[in-house]
């Protein structure tokens, strides 16, 4: 996440509908390394996820004017653009091709929970996480581990329980219970 | 919870919310995926419950590492985003108009290159239905550099080589000389890639298939840069340098 100053991702948007390339040149300037780690935990492949950050980029000019700030932050919306183009991706396409080695051992050094309970403690990580890491906090940690697996790192159900040992069905019962404990944690 | 309950709003409110987060936590399939898609235009309250839990969940991207982007990938958004780009394809499909020598179009290929990797897939869909020659293959695939979409080699399947499956380049490609460029296939259910051999840059290649099951629709091919023997394992070790899938000519 950059560092927060007042970068008006709002205003770059409105530009954008309006035309002005400038404007997503800015944000991409800003956003695109955050963004592309976003797409590659989800996809696993560094060319596919060069090509998602491509298409979401140009979904983004393209839908610019769609964007309505009464329904949420302009940051959120560009990172809900990126994560929705990678989650196509992958449940379009089988995860069939073998990872490149700068993808594996990126993705070794951040298999999702185990970097979620070392980051955890990071002041910084803590602070970005806010609300939703103290509700997380609360969850049992089977719950929270499917919810960040899932989210973070685009597993399917199944991919869930083959990664976390877990049966499927249990699984599906954790994601549920979780996502409505967080809702009521975080309303 | 039962969702086809119309007398109880809480269980069915419940259920909304139940879509949608998982919806936004990316666990439905593709399908479930555009349904929920297409049903938030008209949706408020599924539309609503996404934009909230987009927000909820929002803060957990910050879990993802930072990767740098590769210095092309601007120049490609660019590129697209410019106010020409739209009329790329246009422009590429009155390109094709005849069958001879389409390969050699390079209108058709710069078209390619400029446009997103599922273009490229529609494109060689197109192109591949409008190809009538006399001896038919019965699949192609166009293998293209996953970085700018460039593509390099075609594969060619059945005609009167029913036995082999020809990759045929489109240009030669640099090859480091301690590297080499290796040759691979994988259909959906295989358990792991089958290496069809070490291409020569700018050199055709045939592989004759009796060792290998029959080809089927999107059976993935591809050419990977590898040690200059090849990979010394059964699978690729380096990165790709072109890809592909077999489409099915009809």
């Amino acid at each position: 996440m950059p560092a927060p100053d007042d970068f008006d991702y709002e205003a770059a948007l409105v530009a954008c509908a309006g035309g002005e390339q400038a404007a997503l040149a800015r944000i991409y300037a800003r956003e695109s390394r955050y963004l592309l780690g976003v797409a590659l935990r989800i996809v696993r492949q560094r060319q596919v996820a060069e090509d998602v950050l491509h298409d979401a980029f140009v979904a983004i000019w393209q839908r610019a004017g769609t964007f309505d700030a009464a329904r949420g932050a302009g940051r959120g919306w560009i990172y809900s653009v990126v994560r929705n183009a990678a989650l196509s991706w992958v449940r379009n396409n089988a995860r069939d091709v073998p990872v490149d080695e700068e993808t594996a051992t990126a993705l070794e050094d951040g298999m999702a929970v185990d970097h979620h309970a070392t980051t955890r403690d990071a002041a910084e990580t803590r602070v970005e996480l806010g609300r939703l890491d103290g509700c997380l906090d609360q969850l049992e940690p089977g719950r929270r581990e499917c919810i960040v697996l899932a989210y973070v790192d685009g597993c399917s159900h199944g991919e869930i329980a083959e990664r976390t040992k877990t049966p499927l069905g249990t699984v599906k019962a954790w994601i549920q219970r979780g996502m409505r404990a967080l809702r009521e944690c975080m309303t | 919870m039962n969702p086809n309950n119309p007398f109880d709003a809480a269980n069915d409110d419940d259920a909304l919310q139940a879509l949608a987060g998982e919806y936004v936590l990316g666990t439905l399939s593709a399908a479930r995926r555009r349904e929920v898609e297409s049903r938030m235009a008209s949706d408020r309250a599924l539309r609503d419950a996404v934009d909230a839990w987009e927000q909820r969940l929002h803060p957990l991207t910050a879990l993802a590492e930072p990767v740098e982007p590769s210095p092309s990938l601007w120049q490609r958004i660019e590129a697209s985003v410019r106010p020409s780009a739209a009329s790329v394809s246009a422009n590429t499909r009155r390109a094709v108009s005849g069958v001879q020598g389409w390969w050699n179009n390079l209108n058709l290929w710069r078209g390619l290159a400029g446009s997103g990797f599922a273009a490229a897939a529609v494109m060689a869909a197109v192109l591949v239905l409008r190809v009538q020659a006399p001896a038919v293959p019965q699949y192609m695939v166009v293998l293209v550099a996953p970085q700018d979409k460039a593509p390099g080699w075609v594969v060619q399947t059945g005609g009167r080589q029913q036995e082999q499956l020809s990759l045929i380049p489109l240009g030669t490609v640099a090859v480091p000389s301690d590297k080499s460029l290796q040759f691979w296939t994988k259909a959906d259910a295989w358990r792991g890639p089958v290496s069809l051999g070490l291409v020569t840059p700018g050199q055709p290649l045939r592989v004759p298939l009796d060792k290998l099951p029959p080809l089927e629709a999107n059976q993935l091919f591809e050419l990977t840069l590898e040690p200059a023997n090849g990979s010394p394992l059964d699978r690729p070790t380096g990165p790709i340098q072109f890809i592909g899938r077999a489409v099915k000519v009809l």
